[in-house]
């Protein structure tokens, strides 16, 4: 083969052995992430060779975290990564239903089976499985007012997969209060204006949702107020600091005082700016005791922080630019790039403005704002590798929250859907096949069940106690999930264990593609590794 | 203008800033010392351009590099990516209070401290105990300068300073080694999964929003590999977000990026990741300094030096001491003007450097760096003719003995010794110089001249790597006495520096090249590389404009300008 006159060092895998490489390989990631499905799957704590520990429960995190050599493993992790970036969950899933996948057809491909067959298979079961998730998912109705009760019910389902159940509880309350917080019907959910900040101070059950904003520096004046009442918020992007210009940074003053009077000019610029501001602030502020508070995402150097500081105004600088967006959904008025015109009416107003310090580390709580459309969850947590997971699990159930209101949909959980269409497929769509591709119906069908199986593994259960009892509720029309504490089956429905809708579909349809792409291998060709390896 | 915050991308960049930082921590410390030599005592360095005072949680006060860090994960070594001042719990927070169901636990194999790193752990617990006597180590300073000759294997295994947990940021998920990592395109996915990008840019806010003044950022970036897609992505945001603030940027090389393994597809994607790697680099920044021979060991530059090419750990020194030296006249600005002439002169900041080096005539904003380690002592005749000889290129692919009239140059020149043996002053130094341009057949149109009195320090883990011939106090002997073969930390105590950026048509060579690998291999009818660089997502305008922006570099500095409106 011309490939191998190219590069005779490569080396070349037939057919089969590349084939079993790629089962393997799929079926090695499985056995890495299986641990992790469900509420009664293990955490993984990752200790690093400097003694940094990493803490999670999460498919996706974990991933990222492992360095996985093997080709096939990146593959099949990168799809698991791209399922959690476009749903937000389900990683873990879309690993083991691919591992599951290339186990099944494993069995047929020993026994001399064209791999091109069970293909052919995955690909009528797929199509099928997706007209059944229409049928099966359970439509909720988004109106001006959401059911909360549904959308704290999927929160709370993926967030009891990834916190203890208290925990998972009240942050249930806080991702479904901030989703609702940011929903505008018009326009689709930012998750983005639900701002993410965290504390290492005090405990997991200190986690909060601030109807406001919470910004991670103060003010840098040590007579400013660190804290305040009933303040307007001034939200800008305009520099308050004296910047070189290149005209004055070169060589083109032909005097120390041509220089002089150039830096002077510049400077009266800035304080020009500063005056408007101050300006502003009186004619708001007089009369009454109310504040003034200015963000700036620019700079604010020293003389300009003294100007504002004379003039009572609280200013923070350097603000993330996004908070600028925030801001102005918490608060109210308008962000502004320049001060030449600004007007009461761009102001916005918070109730509370107060500073927090940790050590070097500064929080500035914007509270008590009118109408909110921008929010804070803080996080605490005694140490980092706890915040780093609660956070995890916080951006989880936010996605879980948004996914129901753009589905419309959710689906019942607890492995029922699995149970479902795989009854569904071996009933109905596998005696409507021709030939031999029934068998690849078959593979897919099973293949489907990792879910419940590796629920009641991981709650140690017996995988086929649990397979037959909830196949055999469904042969008898019920629709019913596992309980992972008896093992006995359950209704989803009346236990309020749903999933995303969007999830589910995203798993049947990225996990047959990849498992078909490593079935369909012709051969390896392992080159260029190992030959720049440093010794 | 006042604070400098610097960002290192990438392995090699790692190392040099590794020894940077030994470089910054060692003048800390001999400004304390009572025992170190007076001329560490009155540096008239501020110190704060590089550095922050903090506090951690529990109220002790921290001085830290303004520094952002990015490495491959692992890269760390036994270092914690949280630094060691800011951690307040130790082992004892195992337990996992999130989940009540199973844990299970991954240990990694521990990474084992080296002799230099113990050494620096024992100190500070000995000084916590304030028994000075105590307990003998059973090893000396030479054990571990010949420990550190033998195993480095990480920037972290040499570098004695504290970072702050902010500033070490590993990049995880891309499930590769370190030597695939090696072009554009490969970098260029790197930050967009996920939130990592949005993360480093929020670290390095944290550093920007407490300076008063900044003066410029300071990027020191391997970019023979992934990570200068990394660093363009960090630098675009940059001049998004703090707009005019300067970016000085180092493209720094190992030797072993040079290693051409002869295989002609393998030369296509280095010849356009160099391409594509400086086009992108050089756009978001003010002005690019490229840094890295093929061969180093070989170099003029390093004639009193026996290096080999191969250890990251030496040539990083060499490389690091002569960026310390650029740096120097960025921390003379902010002090008094009644601050003594005499000790440092000729302060400017990173704007200021920008703008003499970019011309004004022509606008080139890439520079060659030449360094003299050591410098020469002014004594004798022709002191300055000799010392502008010792300088030579550290930057590659420049053609030499290039008459340019529009060259423009800042010079820093520090820690010389004059006649006598005692360090030169200011004026002295500037006398000499200024003579030998006067009589030089080729001399500048402008040259800036920095100067400081305090030499370059060498501190325990800097490597053992001059000739004999230089000595303590980095002079050169003449009659160098029967020695070890090779001097290190222990018998040099400091170097006088001389460096040089210079902003010539003699880089012209170094740009061509790119020009001609991005149109050979990239954008002509039927180029080899083609179907490559689209992999990398780049279309075939953008390559495109690539191209044009390199061109006018090049027509830029070509002597006769008309000649040249260039095939397109």
């Amino acid at each position: 083969m011309s490939l191998r006159v190219l590069n005779p060092n490569a080396e070349v895998l037939n057919k089969s052995a590349a084939l079993h490489m790629n089962i393997n390989a799929a079926k090695g990631l499985q056995d890495v992430l299986k641990t992790n499905l469900g509420p009664k799957g293990t955490i993984k704590m990752l200790v690093g060779g400097a003694g940094d520990i990493k803490l999670t429960k999460d498919g996706n995190t974990l991933l990222k975290e492992m360095q996985i050599q093997n080709p096939t493993a990146i593959m099949i992790a990168r799809t698991a990564v791209a399922q959690d970036d476009i749903s937000g969950d389900g990683t873990t899933s879309t690993v083991l239903f691919i591992g599951e996948l290339m186990k099944q057809s494993e069995r047929y491909i020993d026994e001399g089976m064209h791999p091109r067959v069970l293909v052919d298979g995955f690909e009528i079961a797929k199509r099928a499985t997706l007209q059944f998730l229409e049928k099966f998912k359970t439509p909720v109705v988004m109106g001006k007012e959401p059911d909360k009760e549904i959308l704290k019910m999927v929160a709370r389902t993926t967030l009891r997969t990834k916190l203890y159940e208290a925990l998972a509880d009240q942050l249930t309350d806080i991702v479904v209060d901030a989703v609702l917080c940011i929903r505008n019907s018009e326009e689709a959910i930012d998750l983005f204006m639900v701002e993410i900040m965290h504390m290492r101070h005090k405990f997991d059950v200190d986690t909060r949702l601030v109807e406001g904003l919470v910004l991670d520096h103060g003010s840098r004046h040590p007579d400013m107020k660190r804290r305040a009442e009933n303040c307007y918020i001034l939200t800008c992007n305009v520099s308050l600091e004296y910047e070189k210009s290149e005209i004055n940074a070169g060589f083109f003053y032909s005097n120390a005082e041509q220089r002089e009077a150039m830096v002077a000019a510049e400077r009266r610029q800035v304080d020009e700016r500063v005056q408007k501001i101050i300006e502003l602030k009186n004619k708001v502020c007089s009369g009454n005791d109310n504040n003034f508070v200015v963000i700036n995402q620019k700079g604010i150097d020293p003389p300009s922080l003294d100007l504002l500081a004379r003039a009572g105004i609280i200013a923070l600088r350097r603000a993330k630019r996004r908070n600028m967006e925030r801001l102005v959904l918490a608060c109210g008025g308008e962000a502004v790039n320049s001060v030449d015109d600004i007007t009461p009416d761009c102001l916005g107003w918070a109730g509370l403005v107060y500073e927090h310090v940790l050590g070097e580390e500064k929080y500035t709580f914007v509270e008590n704002v009118k109408n909110p459309y921008s929010c804070t969850i803080l996080i605490k947590g005694p140490n980092d590798h706890t915040i780093a997971q609660i956070k995890d699990a916080v951006r989880d159930g936010l996605r879980a929250v948004k996914n129901t209101i753009e589905d419309e949909a959710v689906v019942l959980g607890a492995g029922a859907f699995e149970v479902a269409a795989r009854q569904f497929l071996m009933n109905e769509v596998k005696k409507t096949v021709q030939g031999r591709a029934q068998l690849g119906v078959e593979a897919f069908a099973n293949a489907l069940l990792v879910v419940p199986k590796t629920l009641a593994e991981n709650s140690g259960l017996d995988t086929q106690d649990v397979i037959i009892s909830l196949t055999g509720e469904h042969d008898r029309g019920n629709i019913v999930g596992l309980n992972q504490h008896t093992g006995e089956p359950i209704d989803p429905q009346m236990e309020g264990i749903f999933d995303n809708y969007s999830v589910k579909r995203q798993i049947v349809n990225s996990g047959p593609v990849i498992a078909s792409q490593l079935l369909l291998v012709d051969e390896v060709i392992r080159a260029g590794r190992n030959m720049r390896k440093p010794s | 203008m006042k604070e400098i915050v610097t960002v290192q991308v990438g392995g090699f960049a790692n190392f040099v800033g590794s020894h940077f930082w030994n470089f910054q921590d060692e003048l800390l410390g001999l400004a304390e010392d009572p025992y170190a030599d007076s001329v560490f005592k009155k540096q008239q360095l501020d110190m704060d351009v590089l550095y922050r005072t903090g506090e951690t949680q529990q109220g002790i006060l921290t001085y830290t590099p303004r520094l952002i860090s990015l490495g491959l994960q692992g890269s760390l070594g036994s270092m914690s990516s949280h630094g060691t001042l800011y951690n307040h719990e130790p082992a004892t927070a195992l337990d996992v209070t999130t989940w009540t169901a199973g844990v299970s636990t991954h240990t990694a194999e521990r990474h084992k401290k080296n002799l230099f790193l113990q050494s620096l752990y024992e100190e500070q617990d000995r000084s916590a105990t304030v028994d000075k006597s105590g307990p003998q180590r059973e090893y000396q300073d030479k054990d571990i300068v010949e420990n550190l000759e033998k195993g480095v294997k990480f920037w972290t295994d040499f570098s004695k300073v504290h970072y702050h947990p902010q500033s070490l940021y590993e990049l995880s998920g891309l499930w590769m080694d370190a030597w695939e990592f090696d072009n554009y395109g490969i970098g260029r996915d790197a930050l967009s999964n996920g939130l990592q990008g949005e993360e480093i840019s929020e670290r390095l806010r944290f550093f920007v929003e407490e300076c008063d003044r900044v003066q410029g950022f300071q990027f020191m970036v391997d970019d023979s590999g992934g990570f200068s897609a990394v660093a363009s992505e960090l630098m675009e945001n940059i001049a998004d977000e703090y707009t005019n603030t300067p970016v000085l940027l180092y493209a720094l090389r190992a030797p072993e990026s040079y290693v051409n393994l002869g295989k002609r597809k393998q030369t296509i994607l280095r010849s356009l990741h160099d391409a594509v790697s400086f086009s992108r680099l050089s756009s978001y920044c003010n002005l690019i300094v490229p840094v890295g021979l093929p061969s180093l060991s070989t170099s003029r530059a390093s004639s009193f030096f026996c290096i080999n090419d191969e250890k990251l750990y030496h040539c990083s020194a060499v490389y690091a001491a002569a960026l310390h030296s650029v740096s120097l006249p960025f921390r003379m600005g902010s002090l008094a003007p009644t601050a003594d002439l005499h000790y440092v002169s000729g302060g400017v900041d990173v704007s200021e450097v920008v703008q003499i080096l970019l011309g004004q005539s022509r606008r080139n904003k890439v520079a060659i760096l030449d360094m003299a380690m050591p410098a020469p002592s002014l004594t004798g005749k022709e002191a300055g003719e000799r010392l502008l000889g010792h300088l030579h290129p550290v930057t590659p692919e420049i053609a030499e003995d290039v008459e340019d009239l529009q060259a423009v140059e800042t010079m820093t020149v520090h820690g010389v010794l004059g006649p006598g043996g005692h360090e030169a002053s200011a004026s002295e130094v500037k006398d000499t110089i200024h003579a030998a341009y006067e009589h030089a057949t080729m001399r500048p149109k402008f040259c800036h001249l920095s100067m400081a009195h305090s030499p370059l320090p060498i501190p325990l883990p800097f490597p053992s790597i001059f000739k004999n011939v230089v000595g303590q106090r980095g002079e050169l002997l003449e009659n160098p006495t029967a020695g070890p073969p090779l001097k290190g930390s222990l018998d040099v105590h400091s170097i006088p520096m001389a460096v040089r950026l210079r902003s010539s048509s003699a880089i012209l060579p170094y740009l061509e090249n790119r020009l001609g690998y991005l149109r050979r291999y990239g954008v002509d009818r039927g180029a080899p590389g083609a179907e490559l660089v689209r992999s990398w997502g780049f279309g075939k305008d953008e390559l495109e404009d690539f191209g044009e922006d390199l061109s006018k570099m090049v027509i830029e500095l070509k002597p006769h300008r008309e000649v040249s409106s260039d095939s397109d």
